[in-house]
Formats: C-alpha cells, sequence, structure tokens
C-alpha cells in the first residue's frame, strides 16, 4: 500500500511540474506584452516600460521561470498584475465559491445518481428504467447553458424562491450560502447525474449477470447481501466516473459561474486571460492541477481498497 | 482614450445575441410609497456591467468607474446633464485672457476619510498625481504645473490652451483623493476620499457587490438622494436582467434587444449616444495603402455600407445612423449631413472606378473577437465593392496595440460629450485609434482647426466647428455607419439621464424620480 501511495504522489508531482512548466511558457508565448491589457492603450511606452520593469517581463524568460518556481514552491504565487494584490489572497476568495457549487453539484449528483442508478439496474425494463433512458438522452442533448437559464427564469425570476445571481458566503449565512449555490449548482449536477446513474445501471446489468452472482443465489444468499455483492463489484466505474465528474465540473463552473454571475476561478480565468495577467492564470493553472492531482489519488485510495487488485498496477 | 476600451466591451455585449428570458411581469422589485404615492426607494441597486478598474483615479478608467469612484470622491469640478462644467470641490475657476491659466477658488469645508482636510495643496498633490497617471494623464496633456495661491485657491498653468480640460476634469478626471494615501501608494487597496458615501468593506466583496452608506454630513449630500448604494460589476447581460426582474436589482446598463420586457415591467428606459461604429482610417494620407489617400476611395467605402442594416441587425436598433463622429446631441451635429453617404452601391463602384481602382485592391486588416458581430457584413460588403480584405486574428488588447499599424479597421470608439473634446479625441491628437492625426496633410483642415483653437468659445467657435465638420465628413475623414446608444433600465422611482462620454453615469445621474 505504501509503494501504492508513492508511486501516485509521484505521478501527480510530475504531472504538476510538467504542465506548470508547459503553461508557464506558453502563457508568456502567447500573451506577449501584457501592458496593453493592463493599462490600456493609451498608456506611453515610458509608461508601458516602467509596468515592464516593475512587473519584471523585462528580464530573460528563463530567469522569469526560476524566479516563479523558487516562490511557488513555498506557495508564493506572486501578485495579481492587475491589482498587486497577492495571488494567494485571490484564490482564498474565489476558490470556495467554485468549490462550494462543484463540491454541491458533485454531492447531488451522487446521492442521485446512484440511487437511480442502482433502482434501475437491479429492475432493467421497468418503468423508472425506461423513464432514465429517455432522460438521459434529452439531457445530454440539452446544453448545461440553457438548462441554467431555465432554472434561473423558472425558480429565480418567476418564482423567486433563488437569487437570479451572487454568491453570500457560509461566515455571513449559511442558509443564504445554501439559498445561493442551489441553483448553479442542480445546473451543473443535472447532467451529471444522468451519467452516473446510467454508468451505475450499466454496472450493476453487467455484475448481475457473472457467474458469482448466480452461485450467491443459487446457495440462497437473501437478496440484500447479493446486492451488497453486486454493489461492491460494480461500485468502481461509478466511483471512477464521479470523481472524472467532479473534474470536469470545475471547468465547466465557467459557464455557470457566467450565468448566475459567480467570482470563482473559472470567471477569474477568463478576466485574467484577456488582460493577461499571467501571474493569476499560472495560479489558477497550479491550484486546478492540485485539485485533480489530489481527486485523482483519494480516487485510487478508494479503488485500491474496494478492489485490492488496483493496488497491483 | 482608455473609454474606447469600455466602448468596445460595451457595444460588444449590447450586440451580441440576447438570450431571451421568457417571464411575466411583475420584476423590478415593488419599492414602498411616499405619502404622494410615488416609490420611495431607500437601496440603488446597480448592474454595472464593468469591475472598478483602480480606486486610484490616476489608474481609473472613465468608462464604468464612474458610479465607484463618485460614492467616494468629491471632483474638482463637476459636469450638468449638458456636458457643461459646474462646480465641485472648486466653487468657482476664471480663465485668463490668454486662457493659458485656469484660477480654481476652492472649498475649505470637505475632509477625506483619514481625517486629512481638502485645501490648495491636497489639491495640487492629486493634480501631479493625475498628471503623472497612467490613465488620467491624458486628460492634463496641456497642463503644466499646479500652483498653490493660498489656503483656498489653485492655479493650472497650461502649456497650450486646452477647451476641453474643465470638460474632461468634470467628466472623472478630477476626483480628489487623500494625499496621505497617494503618498503611501495605499490607492489600489481601497479608497480614502471626501466623496458623499463611505465604502463599507465588511459587506462589499470585490468584484461580487461593493456596498456604500451615505455620510451623515456632507457638503452635496442634497445631490445624492439613496441612504444606501450597492454596485454589482454584472458581465453578463443576461444576469443583469434577471436580477432586474427578480429585483435584486433596480438598475442596470441594459441590452436595447431587452426593450419590450422593460416597457412590459413598466421601469424607466434611459438613452443616449455613446460611441461611434465604423472604419477608421490609419492611413487617409495612403502612406501604407495609397487607394486610401484618396477621397473618392473613402468616400466609396461610406456609400457601400448599409449602415441602417447594420445597426438594426447587430445593435437592435439602439441608435442613430449618421457619418459624423461629434454626438448626435452636440450643437456642432447637422443632421441635414446624414444623407450624404446614403447606401448607394452603385455610386461607389463608380468612385472607386473614377479614382482608378475599377478592378479594387487588397487591404489587411485586424480582427479580434470583439468585432465578430460586424465581421461578416464587412467582408461582404468590402467583397462586393471589389476590396480583397484579408483579415488577420488577433486578442483585443492585441487590437488596441496593432490596429493602428493597419491602413483601416473597424472601430467602435467613445464619443465625447463636448465638441472641443471631439475635436481633440478625434481629429488633432494622437490615440491609439488615430495613431496618425495627418492634420497637416489636408490645408483647409488645418486652416480650420486653427481657427477653432483660436476663436472665442462659443457660438464663434461652434460655427468654425460645424464647418470642419462639415468638411470632415466631405473628406470622409472615418466612416462611421451609426452613433450607437448606451440604455439603462431602472424601476418607477429611479430615474437615470445618461451622459455621452460616460460609459454608466456617476451617481449624481442616478436620482429620485
Amino acid at each position: 500500500m505504501l509503494s501504492f501511495i508513492t508511486k501516485r504522489l509521484l505521478s501527480g508531482i510530475l504531472l504538476l511540474v510538467v504542465v506548470m512548466t508547459g503553461t508557464f511558457f506558453l502563457a508568456h508565448l502567447v500573451i506577449g506584452d501584457p501592458s496593453y491589457g493592463l493599462l490600456g492603450a493609451s498608456a506611453t511606452e515610458a509608461q508601458r516600460a516602467a509596468l515592464g520593469a516593475k512587473i519584471g517581463i523585462d528580464r530573460p524568460l528563463t530567469t522569469q521561470f526560476v524566479d516563479w518556481v523558487s516562490h511557488a514552491i513555498t506557495g508564493d504565487f506572486g501578485v495579481s498584475w492587475r491589482s498587486f494584490t497577492p495571488i494567494g489572497d485571490q484564490l482564498a476568495q474565489r476558490v470556495p465559491i467554485t468549490l462550494s457549487v462543484v463540491f454541491f453539484a458533485t454531492l447531488l449528483s451522487a446521492i442521485l445518481g446512484v440511487a437511480v442508478g442502482i433502482a434501475c439496474g437491479l429492475r432493467p425494463g421497468s418503468v423508472l428504467d425506461r423513464v432514465l433512458k429517455s432522460a438521459s438522452v434529452i439531457l445530454f442533448a440539452l446544453p448545461g447553458f440553457w438548462m441554467a437559464l431555465v432554472l434561473v427564469t423558472w425558480f429565480g425570476v418567476q418564482l423567486k424562491w433563488f437569487p437570479t445571481f451572487g454568491y453570500v458566503s457560509p461566515e455571513i449565512s449559511v442558509g443564504k450560502w445554501l439559498v445561493s449555490i442551489t441553483l448553479p449548482s442542480v445546473s451543473l449536477a443535472i447532467g451529471a447525474i444522468v451519467m452516473i446513474a446510467e454508468q451505475l445501471r450499466n454496472s450493476v446489468i453487467q455484475v448481475n449477470n457473472q457467474d458469482f452472482v448466480r452461485t450467491l443465489r443459487a446457495r440462497g444468499l437473501p437478496r440484500g447481501r447479493v446486492t451488497r455483492h453486486v454493489l461492491r463489484n460494480a461500485s468502481p466505474a461509478a466511483l471512477t466516473i464521479l470523481a472524472l465528474m467532479f473534474v470536469g465540473l470545475i471547468g465547466g463552473a465557467v459557464v455557470v459561474e457566467t450565468i448566475f454571475n459567480l467570482n470563482g476561478i473559472g470567471t477569474w480565468t477568463q478576466s485574467a486571460a484577456q488582460i493577461g495577467d499571467i501571474p493569476a492564470l499560472l495560479g489558477l493553472t497550479a491550484i486546478s492541477i492540485v485539485f485533480v492531482v489530489v481527486i485523482n489519488f483519494l480516487l485510487d485510495l478508494v479503488l485500491g481498497w474496494v478492489n485490492p487488485k488496483v493496488r497491483e498496477r | 482614450m482608455t473609454r474606447t476600451r469600455a466602448a468596445l466591451v460595451a457595444i460588444a455585449a449590447v450586440a451580441a445575441t440576447a438570450l431571451a428570458a421568457c417571464t411575466g411581469t411583475g420584476g423590478g422589485g415593488a419599492a414602498p410609497t411616499d405619502a404622494a404615492g410615488a416609490p420611495q426607494i431607500d437601496e440603488l441597486k446597480a448592474g454595472v456591467f464593468l469591475d472598478v478598474t483602480s480606486w486610484d483615479p490616476a489608474n481609473a478608467d472613465i468608462g464604468f468607474d464612474g458610479p465607484y469612484l463618485s460614492a467616494v470622491y468629491d471632483p474638482l469640478v463637476s459636469l450638468d446633464k449638458d456636458g457643461k462644467p459646474v462646480p465641485g470641490l472648486a466653487t468657482s475657476w476664471e480663465w485668463s485672457a490668454d486662457r493659458l491659466t485656469l484660477s480654481l477658488k476652492l472649498r475649505t469645508d470637505a475632509q477625506f476619510e483619514d481625517g486629512q482636510k481638502f485645501d490648495s495643496a491636497a489639491a495640487v498633490a492629486n493634480i501631479d498625481h493625475l498628471k503623472k497617471g497612467v490613465r488620467s494623464g491624458q486628460a492634463y496633456l496641456n497642463v503644466a504645473s499646479a500652483e498653490a495661491k493660498g489656503p483656498d485657491a489653485v492655479d493650472l498653468k497650461l502649456s497650450k490652451r486646452d477647451d476641453a480640460l474643465l470638460y474632461q476634469m468634470g467628466l472623472g478626471r478630477s476626483w480628489m483623493a487623500s494625499p496621505a494615501a497617494i503618498q503611501a501608494n495605499s490607492l489600489v487597496n481601497a479608497p480614502v476620499g471626501s466623496g458623499p458615501y463611505t465604502y463599507d468593506k465588511a459587506l462589499s466583496a470585490p468584484q461580487s457587490q461593493y456596498v456604500f452608506n451615505k455620510k451623515d454630513k456632507h457638503w452635496d449630500s442634497a445631490t445624492f438622494p439613496f441612504p444606501k448604494v450597492t454596485l454589482f460589476p454584472i458581465t453578463d447581460q443576461t444576469a443583469a436582467f434577471n436580477g432586474m426582474l427578480s429585483g435584486q436589482l433596480n438598475m442596470q446598463f441594459a441590452n436595447a434587444a431587452n426593450l419590450p420586457k422593460a416597457k412590459e415591467n413598466n421601469w424607466n428606459v434611459a438613452s443616449k449616444a455613446a460611441s461611434w461604429v465604423g472604419v477608421q482610417f490609419a492611413d487617409r494620407t495612403g502612406g501604407q495603402v495609397k487607394a486610401l489617400g484618396d477621397q473618392k476611395v473613402r468616400q466609396a467605402i461610406s456609400y457601400a455600407f448599409d449602415s441602417a442594416g447594420i445597426l438594426s441587425a447587430v445593435a437592435a436598433g439602439s441608435g442613430t445612423v449618421t457619418n459624423q463622429v461629434f454626438s448626435v446631441d452636440a450643437q456642432v451635429y447637422d443632421k441635414s449631413m446624414n444623407d450624404k453617404y446614403k447606401t448607394d452601391m452603385a455610386k461607389a463602384k463608380a468612385l472607386l472606378k473614377e479614382a482608378g481602382y475599377a478592378d479594387g485592391f487588397s487591404v489587411k486588416m485586424p480582427m479580434s473577437p470583439i468585432f465578430a458581430a460586424w465581421q461578416p457584413v464587412a467582408t461582404q460588403t468590402f467583397t462586393e465593392l471589389g476590396i480583397k480584405v484579408e483579415w488577420v486574428d488577433m486578442a483585443m488588447p492585441d487590437y488596441q496595440k496593432n490596429a493602428p499599424t493597419y491602413p483601416m479597421f473597424l472601430a467602435v470608439i467613445a464619443l465625447a460629450g463636448n465638441d472641443m473634446a471631439t475635436l481633440t479625441d478625434q481629429v488633432t491628437t494622437a490615440q491609439w485609434y488615430n495613431p496618425n492625426p495627418a492634420v497637416d496633410a489636408f490645408p483647409e483642415v488645418k486652416a480650420l482647426v486653427e481657427q477653432v483653437e483660436k476663436a472665442e468659445p462659443g457660438d464663434a467657435q461652434t460655427a468654425l466647428l460645424k464647418q470642419l465638420n462639415t468638411k470632415l465628413v466631405d473628406l470622409a475623414w472615418w466612416s462611421p455607419w451609426y452613433q450607437a446608444d448606451n440604455t439603462y433600465f431602472s424601476v418607477q422611482g429611479i430615474k437615470v439621464t445618461p451622459m455621452t462620454g460616460m460609459m454608466f453615469p456617476t451617481l449624481r445621474f442616478i436620482q429620485r424620480g
């Protein structure tokens, strides 16, 4: 188990190093001179040069990279070129917003997706199963932003049950926080619920048809115990999908954040890219990679615990 | 001007296809009523479209920063609804006979949040700071120095006559901040002003919402009716519109496409010309592309475009078809000239042929996603005219950097609410969108510009500006298609007075009503 954990950690660190190096040089290559985005078009050459010296882009790229890495490994991602506030502070403000929405969406997806998936998998061909089939086709065909707009129009504008935009920190009010993230989370979760349910349904049907399940039934085991065995063998696929969904939802949050005017990492990525705020982009990339690595690492741990054969890979 | 970028962003957003919000009536937040039955709104909740650029007035953008900065700072000079300078912290002013010295008399009853008193030393410190500012500096290009003349008077010494100076100061280039905060460079974190409201940092969430509470005592308290102001930067116009419908907002920077819904909800609608949209000729002397140096070629381009069609299709009809860049509300604007380049492709082709370009010519033009809405019609029109355009794609910041290096480009350029400012911004001064003013290459234009700059402000100057405007339109100095309006929705009980030159009006232009 220890070597399994070590291997996973090392591969995660390697991924972080490769992606961050690539992002650093690619960002500098694509953005070039950020002074136009940061100072506006009316700035003089002298003012642009002064900004360049202030943010350090007048130095060779390799020097900048070494400087950035030496600070980043201590958790210091520098300051935003736009506001000159520490990237860490900005991340501390924005990451909770995105994670609130994504965690809540994942939780909804897990609870509803697993419940529906198991119900349909244990009774293939039932009414519920046929409804899931139809719903999955429809919900996959509908774009996420359209679903978000329908939700906000109906529950926000018409019924006024939820705010149409904005985020309330749980430090201010837990109730208002939950209300503020409900619509964005549900918008994100709808597609994920269907995907998890579909995946789990197929796994349950597949495991149900295996010889060992027939043997268990033939030996007269109670239905509940048989089902437990089935679920234990069917769960890895659903867990994998759930972890992938979580990572995917972080990426998909940008659309929902825009529609609900949430200042999470999605909208920040957009604005940072528009004005060429490279330290912000690098900080965001680093934090996103850490999420991916951590989620995958936890997934591997859980899968390894569920299925010991995984640890040997 | 930094307002141009804001104009570009705003226009692009307004031009984007509106996602229809299918709702009933009844949104907008019912307000309590006063004794007379009029809605009594105590909190202004405005959707502003863009976040504040900076709390430092020297780095702030005039475009959408006005409402934020006007809450916490007092200006030396304000503007009235017609764009005329009116007193702020400067109670009066006087020009010297040669108009090279502007003497300002100051109030002495204002105090900054940090306890410092506003006086002539503070005003001088601020003007020096604004003069050095990356964004504000352009307003003070002709100001050589600021000198205190006692505790309540300041003289601005000009190196060159500048009849647009007071207008620019009133537009948002004379916010006074605490000299100590300027010195400490702490304005990047939070404002330190003497304005009518106090910034509530505890309830505010940067980039999300900004809360301001009205001060109990302020010298201009009567101008600011709302006890509380909350400003929400909301870039997505659908989100802002939904906010209005649900009652979370009671005022917004609006998309004209939602006008029917606004009327259905009985909201107040206010619109005013904000920017001109069309083709900018950076090479009107023909240095890069010889053809563009020919007046007939530029006129041909002006005749070729179906401006009314573009206004209707891209901007939901929210604007005025015109070939002038003096605002439609300006004294200089001449409505009778709007038919000069009425769409006529046959005439356009004939003019091109007369100029010796029967087979057209080739030209490279920059393109950015923000102009994507206009690209198809531009491509179609140029192709029909015989001009082969090769579009070079780039990001928006690169567009501002690179567009001036191309002979012509599509442009959305902020209008000024003052005729002399228009002359400076659009004709005589090098800007990113006007890298080569080339006034010297056109003797008639040069002569008229000189006469205007020497003329006595008032009717004489306006008459000369009208002549100049006519000449510029005849020369097809630019090829505007239309002047686009900015539109604002507000619920009953809130009245917005839009201002040309401000993408979003400052708080003094948002009143009860």
